[in-house]
């Protein structure tokens, strides 16, 4: 096992806690309370108590007043009360203002004690499962609003679009026009295209296990280099590469390369087009089991009020240029699947670039 | 009565599409698209000359600002400026929510569902020319 369950005891016997101490100490990490202020001062320095056993008759309160007290506080050690009187007003109470997971008779057996911690244990357990689970689920359920909302612009938007074309090219006789019409459809469709892509990207990142390979970012660069070497020459954008690694780096290479691709993309799409000098620079090093990958641009920058929000969902700094909004946000989910950092820093009509740093796995 | 349009919209179809439909209605019909917000609002709040009644139809979901944001900052403008146009929605979007609150605004006249068609070209002018 490899941490002992924490256990808090309030008794105002001292002798009964440290015969509850003696006898269990070995298998759980027992903390002891002689008073309420003492039990309050132990829940409050050790929030990881899972389980209390408190005695019903003290000085001055009770044990039930004692858990009624402190259900709100700390909700998540399991309660269970410790009595020699078993009358069944008290049960009642125990059961109805003390919401008690267990109660122990006096004298009690090693064995009722282990049962009880043990059962006890389980039950916190699924409880905190449940609340993991529940905060996933609430997460899900944002994001699933936020596509809701992104349905009727992001898909409805370009479909309307090709309707209405369709709707005027009834009364449209000049072919030029028709063509230029047309290559705005054409440009309507593939918005949306990118927009169905990037909803598969960001659905493959949210599910399955990491699948860990050596990277060879030679290799890899390579094939990132036969794609975007089309895209360098017909937009006249400098594309280059240099990297640095002697050992072996071990990490996914598909959320690897959905990050460079985006990074890549956005990189020549945000070029300022009236540059003469424009380029695409990336640089990878890997050293001590750690990747850091530099994607630098000559571009139109980020204006400094966008920065923050660039890597949210659906979020756009830009009107001009084809974008469905998934592109970084997609990226930051695939380096939280690799443990990874990004930072970006950008000079409006200067450039941007992107820092990303990935431990090898 | 004289006429102008004003579309901002971020799509470059839609905003092809309401050209050609305000322009294939009646050719002396002036329209200008602005695919930024505040481009949009620039050229309005230099336009101080005795501009003929214009229609701008907004969008309302774009990057940087959006059509809220447009009718935020188009109800600071002075009012001689704002009596001459006449905003009317112009988007996909049937978020009733979005729509209502989009409605709200004094200067928003109506909203519209994409896709822009003659006829809701007509049913426009026809709510303008009764005096919004």
């Amino acid at each position: 096992m490899s941490q002992k369950i924490k256990v808090l005891y309030i008794d105002d016997e001292p002798d009964n806690l440290v015969g509850f101490k003696a006898s269990l100490r070995m298998d759980y990490h027992i903390l002891t309370a002689v008073n309420i202020p003492q039990a309050m001062s132990a829940l409050e320095n050790n929030p990881d108590i899972k389980v209390i056993f408190c005695d019903q008759r003290m000085p001055g309160t009770t044990g039930v007043d004692f858990f009624e007290e402190i259900r709100i506080s700390y909700p998540l050690p399991v309660r269970i009360l410790l009595t020699a009187y078993t009358d069944v007003e008290s049960i009642i109470n125990a059961i109805n203002k003390g919401n008690i997971f267990r109660y122990v008779k006096k004298p009690w057996t090693e064995a009722d004690i282990v049962s009880a911690i043990d059962e006890a244990n389980k039950f916190y357990m699924a409880n905190s499962m449940l609340a993991v689970k529940n905060d996933e689920l609430q997460k899900a359920y944002n994001e699933l609003n936020k596509f809701a909302y992104s349905v009727s612009h992001d898909i409805r938007g370009p479909l309307s679009g090709i309707l209405g074309a369709i709707n005027i090219s009834r009364e449209m006789d000049d072919i030029e026009e028709m063509k230029e019409m047309m290559m705005l459809m054409e440009k309507s469709l593939k918005k949306l295209d990118t927009y169905i892509l990037s909803m598969h990207d960001y659905y493959s990142l949210q599910r399955g296990e990491l699948k860990i390979t050596d990277i060879d970012f030679n290799r890899l660069m390579d094939e990132m280099k036969s794609m975007y070497n089309v895209l360098s020459k017909t937009s006249n954008v400098a594309f280059n590469v240099t990297i640095k690694q002697d050992e072996v780096f071990r990490s996914d290479e598909t959320p690897l390369k959905l990050i460079f691709n985006n990074l890549l993309t956005n990189a020549f799409k945000y070029q300022d087009k009236s540059k003469a000098n424009k380029s695409v620079d990336v640089s990878i090093e890997v050293q001590k089991s750690m990747a850091t990958i530099y994607v630098k641009d000559t571009g139109i920058g980020i204006l400094g009020t966008h920065i923050g929000e660039i890597f949210n969902l659906f979020y756009r700094a830009n009107s001009q240029e084809v974008g469905s909004g998934f592109g970084l946000y997609n990226v930051k989910s695939a380096l939280l699947k690799l443990n990874g950092q990004i930072e970006v820093n950008s000079v409006m009509h200067q450039g941007t670039t992107f820092k990303v740093t990935i431990p090898s796995i | 009565m004289e006429l102008s349009f004003i579309v901002v919209d971020d799509s470059e179809l839609d905003c092809f599409i309401a050209r050609k439909i305000i322009e294939h209605a009646d050719g002396r019909l002036k329209v200008t698209t602005y695919p930024e917000v505040h481009e949009a609002l620039t050229a309005i709040n230099n336009n101080l000359s005795a501009a003929p009644t214009t229609i701008i139809l907004l969008d309302l979901q774009m990057p940087t600002m959006n059509g809220f944001q447009f009718v935020e900052e188009f109800e600071q403008l002075p009012a001689e400026i704002q009596k001459n146009y006449f905003v009317v929605i112009l988007s996909s979007s049937r978020n009733s929510n979005d729509l209502s609150r989009i409605l709200a605004y004094n200067c928003v006249q109506s909203t519209l569902e994409k896709p822009f068609t003659r006829e809701k070209l007509l049913s426009v002018i026809m709510q303008v020319q009764n005096g919004g």
